[in-house]
């Protein structure tokens, strides 16, 4: 297994021990912060004062080398609302620890965990919108996808959804007022989106020039926010959740969303998938990623090449082929609806060697079309003076940020769930990592190129493993009870690397066949914050491409 | 007909400038007067010479040929522009309407024209409207003394091709006003970049042609298609001409890029840049304001390819009898035209800073190298 | 210099070899493979009232109307809001419920998607599908029920 990766001696930081991660060493780490201790379904759980999270995080961070903060979650219970920051490790994943942090319910305020990380930033700001907990020394506490005149916090349980959101105009911000920062008269505030050809969905950016140069730029994101979280609160574990995460990455990415939540609740049931499911699973998950980044490919060529660039249709092309398999394989073409918890909804489709014959000539068909793209993109010299050195995303920055996925990896970051925190059939095969230090656009670019080829390498593999696979041991699904209700307050947070980053979806059971809370952890979230610290004192032109290269769905970022 | 009048004026300044036109063998061969269109169109109707014949006729030929070329820009602006677009993207482009889909040219022209026409609030108003018409007029007007080939010229003055490198720069006045009177901020800047790329390659282009008026020795533009007629080598039954694209093929490649820059294409399409400023200078036009743009856009690539072609490539010649001078020249026009495109389909979008170091550090250095290069050759040899 | 004339090339090649991928729709339709799930059919014929499909369906496309002795009085269908997801083919007992591999239909609103049943056999591009016809229901996605109550009622 070419998996091993040098990983860098996390020996000396607190807690490590040969078996794991040694909680005791880590609560005495704490010391007397801890209030008290929570067992999750894969990481073990400090309660925290609300008054002391940076002080605990900054200690996890420091001494105990927790680097990550996947992700925030609030969440309201009877009694009480809560915040848990789930921490990871860069250098080995499955080192988990959440930092749980209870508050009033009469006056909901904790310390804000900015100072430590980066990303809690927006991850804080989204619970102060959608839960109401006040963060404070927050740099800034506003509003992130709800608009900034919203009454009431809609994921509260006392939240009245039928309370009508009438805002005069007046109180409404008008974005075209302040025509330049404060008293900076050499400075002129242009918002780039929300429709903008450029923005790749609805993201407005408020951005401030000084001539042609970008002296600050700040993300507004929600204008796509469709209450992804609350929709699969309501729906049940067993079937009615599996086909919304296709509608969170929309790019082609389905199944490795899908992946996320299906992962994320086996976990919390306790469910099994046969091995001959998981190659299935594996094999239509890359076949996703190709999908997905030959699109973000195309588009990031609209981006730097101008509108009438013929790579976009190229990379469509080639994205159809990918697409028309999957459709001979899950039915659809976008919303696939194809995993179901314990496999997958379908065995290949009949006749099978046609459908391996097609694979394969999709597979050999490819190193040719990706050479095609090596001519007309990353080799052309137009391109790298442009995309080389802008954009820059220093690997410290990137962590902080908590980016993933091909962002990260373009930093040098070497970081990526399929190997570090093993699921599905990928420990068994044969591929490598990719990574490039340039940290700029054009590493990043080069990274899904290069990924392009390592999943063709494992979708091959599959085929292989497939063709040969026993009649009789074809199991699709394991046994799966028609209701799925977990065991009351079991809490769950798991993630995948899909298309563009890590896809964490945490979960807590109540006891009912529907999730009590249902977060999702969205790379594209992550990524996009560190859009200000690439461009800022960059070209608009370089601002562009930055978040061409980091390649949002703005379905995901909103959810 | 505006630029008719404009055309006109400069027309009849010229014939009183030069004195007669005297009839002369069409096709420019000498370095004599040739006779122009609107002479021939006298001279066809039996029409005697007079100031009010030269006026009328003026009016007639300017007329023809300002309606050929924008029959030109609406076939391939408008339908060529798509099938080549979709050739290099492997899809099929419009074939519903008529034969080849050609019809598209009629029902694209009536949407245009029947969209509503907004403007935007604050405009700066006549400057607002009268953008748009100075970039169709200067690139119309470059036309004037173009030889197009079977007797097709309007004029023929001494300094044609400083008459058309002047003319075609007016285009950048409508740039900036347009961006600055549509009171958008991403029409301003795009004004602002016009007007940085523009000063920046207009400098090398002339440069450049400089160095042909060097070889032709005039800047009479019949003259130098004449200069271009001699024969470079033979080859057994194919002789070469001495084309300024076989004599100088440096100086031809610099004055096409920079031509690139001049038009606004990729890799030099900055000013509209729609990924980045949305349309730049045009955001705001719409309706029929918006046509007119797209046509200014048009007219000047073919103006410059009118350039290109009569500069480097011979004018209108070409195998065949002189009559067929025009198809050749038209040719040769289109053929430009399909490079935009081609570089559109294929070369990444330069950064504003990259695109005005590359014209002023670069295009300019070689430009003036080219100059030094041809004036000591041109010296030694000749 | 050569990395732009590389890409020039490309483009070009594609320009001259003449060969397109996309299709002339609706002359040539694009084939949908036979998993395909297009517009929901619904054979009242078969139907047995059960309401699975009600209760499984995510968005509430699918309502039911019984009387008290459970018989089938209304079934109406938002196919507008349909996200194709096929669990009421999956979860239906007796193949009542197929999505056809239709994808063609189209309203001047959304609400003139909502159909009741009598509106069912009406529609244009729905009446005349038989569902078995259309396609061979697959029952094999609907595996591993294990233990749990089944939801009749």
């Amino acid at each position: 297994m070419s998996l091993e990766k040098p990983r860098p001696s996390t020996t000396d930081h607190v807690g490590v021990t040969e078996q794991g991660l040694d909680y005791e060493a880590l609560a005495d780490l704490l010391g007397d912060l801890v209030v008290g201790r929570e067992s999750h379904i894969n990481a073990e759980g400090f309660v925290v004062r609300p008054e002391r999270v940076a002080e605990a995080l900054g200690r996890l961070k420091q001494q105990a080398g927790f680097d990550h903060c996947s992700c925030v979650t609030a969440q309201e219970y009877d009694d009480r609302f809560e915040s848990i920051y789930h921490l990871k490790k860069y250098a080995d994943p499955t080192q988990e620890v959440s930092v749980v942090v209870p508050t009033s319910r009469d006056d909901p305020r904790s310390q804000s965990g900015n100072s430590v990380f980066r990303t809690a930033d927006w991850h804080e700001r989204e619970a102060y919108d959608l839960m109401g907990i006040t963060y404070d020394e927050h740099p800034d506490l506003r509003r992130i996808l709800l608009p900034e005149t919203w009454q009431g916090h809609p994921l509260r349980m006392d939240y009245d959804q039928e309370q009508p959101q009438v805002v005069t105009f007046r109180e409404h911000a008008n974005p075209l007022k302040e025509d330049h920062r404060e008293d900076d008269a050499d400075t002129m505030f242009v918002n780039v989106g929300p429709h903008h050809p450029a923005t790749h969905g609805v993201l407005h950016l408020k951005t401030v020039l000084d001539g042609e140069t970008v002296a600050d730029v700040d993300p507004d994101i929600g204008y796509l926010h469709r209450c992804e979280e609350q929709m699969c609160q309501q729906s049940t574990y067993r079937h009615q959740i599996m086909p919304y995460p296709d509608r969170w990455d929309y790019i082609s990415a389905g199944i490795l969303n899908e992946w996320a939540y299906a992962r994320a609740a086996e976990d919390l049931a306790g469910l099994e998938v046969p091995e001959y499911a998981q190659v299935i699973r594996t094999m239509s998950a890359e076949m996703c990623r190709i999908a997905a980044h030959l699109l973000a490919l195309g588009t990031f060529a609209l981006d730097v090449y101008g509108d009438f660039t013929a790579i976009f249709m190229y990379s469509t092309r080639d994205r159809e082929v990918v697409q028309n398999l999957l459709e001979d394989l899950t039915g659809q073409r976008l919303m696939f609806n194809y995993l179901r918890l314990g496999g997958v909804a379908w065995d290949l489709p009949e006749p099978r060697e046609e459908y391996f014959e097609k694979v394969r000539d999709f597979l050999d068909d490819l190193p040719a079309k990706l050479e095609e793209y090596h001519d007309l993109v990353t080799g052309n010299e137009i391109f790298q003076l442009r995309c080389v050195n802008t954009g820059v995303l220093e690997p410290d920055v990137a962590k902080s940020y908590g980016a993933t996925g091909p962002v990260a990896r373009g930093s040098g970051i070497d970081y990526d769930l399929r190997r570090d925190d093993p699921y599905g059939y990928y420990p068994e095969l044969d591929w490598d990592v990719v990574t490039e230090d340039g940290c700029d656009n054009y590493s990043r670019v080069l990274v899904r190129m290069k990924e392009i080829e390592e999943s063709a390498k494992i979708i091959g593999q599959c085929v292989d493993l497939l063709e040969e696979w026993p009649e009789e041991e074809r199991e699709i699904q394991s046994n799966v009870p028609r209701t799925l209700k977990p065991d009351n307050d079991t809490e769950v947070y798991r993630a995948v690397e899909a298309a563009k980053g890590e896809l964490g979806i945490y979960m807590r059971s109540d006891g009912t066949d529907t999730p009590a809370r249902f977060k999702i952890r969205s790379p594209c979230f992550s990524n996009l914050q560190t859009l200000p610290e690439m461009s800022t004192g960059e070209y608009i032109p370089d601002l562009i491409a930055s978040l061409g290269s980091l390649d949002i769905v703005l379905g995901e970022v909103d959810r | 007909m505006n630029w008719g009048l404009l055309q006109q004026a400069n027309n009849s300044t010229n014939g009183s400038g030069n004195g007669t036109n005297a009839t002369n063998a069409s096709g420019g061969m000498g370095g004599g007067e040739v006779q122009t269109l609107p002479d021939t169109l006298a001279s066809l109707l039996g029409l005697g010479d007079g100031p009010l014949v030269t006026f009328v006729m003026g009016i007639v030929a300017a007329g023809l040929v300002a309606s050929f070329l924008l029959t030109l820009v609406a076939v391939s602006g408008i339908w060529g522009k798509r099938k080549i677009t979709a050739a290099f993207t492997d899809r099929i482009a419009v074939n519903r309407h008529g034969p080849f889909g050609l019809l598209i040219i009629v029902a694209d022209a009536v949407r245009l024209l029947s969209k509503e026409l907004i403007v935007p609030d604050g405009a700066d108003r006549p400057a607002y409207d009268i953008a748009p018409i100075i970039m169709v007029s200067s690139a119309l007007l470059g036309f004037a003394v173009i030889p197009m080939g079977s007797g097709i010229q309007l004029a023929d003055p001494e300094a044609g091709l400083v008459y058309v490198f002047a003319v075609a720069s007016i285009a950048s006045v409508g740039l900036v006003t347009a961006g600055y009177a549509s009171n958008n901020k991403f029409s301003f800047l795009g004004g602002l970049r016009a007007v940085a790329q523009n000063i920046a390659y207009e400098i090398p282009l002339v440069v450049t042609a400089a160095s042909v008026v060097i070889f032709a020795g005039s800047l009479r533009m019949s003259e130098i298609v004449a200069a271009q007629s001699a024969t470079l080598v033979s080859l057994g039954p194919v002789s070469i001409p001495a084309w300024y694209a076989f004599v100088n093929p440096f100086a031809f490649v610099l004055f096409v890029a920079a031509n690139l820059a001049e038009v606004g294409r990729n890799p030099f399409d900055v000013p509209e840049a729609p990924t980045e400023i949305v349309a730049g200078w045009q955001t705001e036009y719409s309706s029929v304001y918006f046509v007119l743009c797209y046509l200014s856009e048009f007219i000047h690539i073919f103006l410059g390819g009118a350039i290109i072609a009569t500069l480097f490539l011979g004018g209108p010649a070409g195998p065949g009898p002189e009559a067929l001078g025009f198809v050749w020249f038209v040719l040769k026009m289109l053929a430009v035209y399909l490079f935009t495109q081609w570089a559109r389909s294929a070369v990444p979008r330069v950064r504003i800073d990259q695109l005005i170091e590359i014209g002023w550090k670069g295009m300019l250095v070689l430009s003036f190298a080219n100059l030094l290069l041809t004036a000591v050759i041109v010296g030694v040899a000749f | 210099m050569i990395g732009i004339l590389k890409g020039m090339a490309t483009t070009m090649k594609h320009a001259l070899d003449g060969s397109t991928f996309t299709v002339e729709y609706p002359e040539t339709a694009p084939e949908v493979s036979p998993r395909f799930r297009g517009v929901h059919k619904f054979s009242q014929e078969r139907c047995i009232w059960c309401r699975q499909c009600e209760n499984v369906c995510p968005n509430d496309t699918i309502q039911i109307v019984t009387d008290d002795q459970r018989n089938g009085e209304q079934y109406n269908l938002h196919i507008g809001q349909c996200i194709y997801c096929r669990l009421c083919e999956e979860v239906c007992p007796v193949d009542a419920i197929l999505l056809t591999q239709n994808f063609e239909f189209t309203a001047d609103t959304k609400d003139e998607f909502a159909y009741n049943k009598e509106q069912l056999k009406n529609v244009p591009w729905y009446k005349d599908i038989d569902p078995l016809a259309s396609r061979e229901p697959d029952r094999g996605a609907w595996i591993g029920e294990g233990d749990g109550e089944v939801d009749y009622e």
